[in-house]
């Protein structure tokens, strides 16, 4: 691959990322923590869980440990839409 | 103002307490609990003897926390309830006025009923304490014997394993968990652990527990053969702790007996978790759940009911994702445990983690397909997924989820599911793309 597609890849690689935000299935949560140790920022991704809301801190690197690390498989990457333009979406605005 | 007490410091009473909170601003709310380490994961324990935690992380809320929630923490023990004064006694001598009061005291492991058992090195997995102590002897020990059946019997396994121990785990049946399992996922299962260095021994029980100088020594099993040992782990059940509701005269089965609103037969008296027998508006029968998400919600729900409202606990589906022997397994619904299911030799009564509907045999047929550790076990009603079991790749596990909870008509590809050879994932798949673009809400 040629250096024009690696950084093809790595771009759209970026605005998947830029684009998710980490989501919670409390029903699966037992707040064990294992979510928040492994966090590089630190954030309560646990309370997210338990109040069963989207990770949407500004802080989040969306680097997916907590996704990679949850034992019961309570987290994932949804899309976000805070790129959306709420008309074209139709998706309820969710302050944090 | 109002004035609630509640019992108990588990997934129960802390939801309970936030629940009362944002109904009632003024009311006076106590929270009394024997384990001194206050409210914690207690599923979070595993994580913490496999070393995937430190002890620090096993707390949700710090002690700040519960000031700023106006929830006054009492270490003690209530003894008995005078329902008709509304006061609890405490063991201190003590005696607390009460307006509502929320029994939420859990379960304690069952014990074993043999000799030895108070000397050092015999463990059980219920507490943080607990966990700390099978921390500190595991550090010394070289071979550990794990009793028990059910999740928290792994989950001391693999604890152990993580602490470099030899394990020998004694099967009293043929095979493991088999009131929940079918045979197949047992064996997957065992093959995890004999893949991690565990001795299983099969139709093999416990006979003695020797000692020397007040520490395990050795067990013996009741066929003669001697095992050196300095750990015996036992996880043989748990049972739900009755004390309080049975001095103070309220009706107890095997938990405490509630109808659908978390109330016991006492005026102003509620009952939540694993303490908890639960009416089931479905099928009828009272139910204990030994989970956590359904105590959040018990608690949740009994504390509304608390602090003014009156709804009915939406029992929904039982389900669970747990790890056995490093395999993600999410149970949902009902399950039954092929033909031998109901009476699991290794467990005396509910486990951990478990739920009484799983044990029910439904009506139904069971479809299953599976390659290596990606094992799919559905059980198909007459239009219904009534349940289903999966094992390693995780999939399907929210879609089955969603579909079991939402009672989805499968009518259309039920011949296809039952057809020998059925490529299940595939099926249940393309009908999940097609069924949630009408039933699940865009996020």
């Amino acid at each position: 691959m040629n250096l024009f597609g690696l950084f093809r890849s790595e771009k759209k690689r970026r605005e998947a990322l830029v684009g998710g935000v980490v989501m919670p299935d409390s029903a699966r949560c037992v707040q064990c923590g294992i979510c928040n140790y492994n966090c590089p920022i630190s954030l309560d991704v646990r309370r997210h869980a338990w109040l069963g809301q989207p990770v949407q801190d500004s802080h989040c690197l969306t680097c997916g440990e907590c996704i990679r690390r949850c034992p019961r498989g309570v987290l994932r990457f949804d899309r976000t839409h805070l790129f959306t333009p709420p008309a074209a979406s139709g998706a309820e605005e969710r302050i944090p | 103002m109002t004035r609630y007490v509640l019992v108990g410091s588990g997934a129960a009473g802390f939801a309970a307490a936030e629940a009362i909170r944002r109904h009632d601003r003024l009311g006076e709310i106590v929270m009394i609990s024997d384990d001194l380490n206050g409210y914690y994961s207690r599923p979070g324990l595993a994580y913490y003897l496999t070393g995937e935690l430190t002890q620090e992380l096993l707390f949700p809320a710090p002690k700040e926390y519960f000031k700023r929630l106006g929830v006054r923490l009492l270490p003690g023990r209530v003894n008995r309830l005078k329902i008709d004064s509304h006061t609890a006694s405490l063991q201190s001598g003590e005696s607390l006025p009460y307006d509502r009061l929320l029994i939420a005291t859990g379960a304690q492991a069952a014990p074993l009923k043999l000799a030895g058992t108070d000397l050092e090195g015999v463990v059980k997995l219920d507490s943080l304490q607990d966990a700390q102590k099978i921390a500190r002897l595991a550090r010394k020990a070289r071979t550990a014997v794990v009793v028990g059946g059910g999740i928290t019997a792994l989950e001391l396994v693999e604890g152990l394993v993580a602490s470099r121990l030899k394990v020998h785990y004694f099967l009293r049946g043929d095979r493991y968990w088999n009131s929940v399992l079918d045979e197949s996922e047992s064996r997957l299962v065992e093959q995890r652990l004999i893949d991690h260095g565990v001795r299983i021994h099969y139709q093999t029980e416990l006979g003695a527990i020797l000692g020397k100088n007040g520490r395990v020594a050795a067990v013996r099993t009741t066929s003669g053969e001697l095992l050196r040992c300095e750990i015996l782990a036992y996880a043989i059940g748990v049972r739900p702790r009755l004390e309080l509701a049975q001095a103070s005269g309220l009706e107890c089965e095997r938990g405490i007996l509630v109808d659908e609103y978390l109330q016991t037969g006492a005026e102003d008296v509620f009952a939540a978790g694993d303490v908890a027998q639960v009416y089931d508006p479905l099928s009828g029968k009272r139910i204990i759940d030994s989970l956590w998400n359904p105590a959040k919600l018990q608690g949740r729900q009994a504390g509304l009911n608390m602090s003014g409202s009156r709804q009915p606990y939406d029992k929904g589906v039982p389900f669970n994702v747990t790890r056995l022997a490093g395999l993600t397994t999410t149970i949902i619904g009902m399950v039954g445990g092929g033909r031998d299911g109901g009476s699991d030799p290794d467990l005396l009564g509910i486990a951990r983690g478990d739920s009484e509907t799983w044990r029910e045999l439904p009506d139904a047929i069971a479809a299953q397909s599976g390659f290596e550790i990606n094992r799919l076990r559905i059980l198909v009603g007459q239009q219904n997924i009534l349940g289903a079991l999966v094992m390693g790749n995780q999939t399907l596990s929210q879609p089955l989820q969603q579909m079991v909870d939402a009672k989805a008509d499968i009518t259309p590809i039920r011949e296809q599911l039952l057809s020998p050879g059925a490529t299940l994932a595939d099926i249940l798949f393309d009908f999940y793309e097609s069924w949630r673009a009408d039933h699940v809400p865009v996020q």
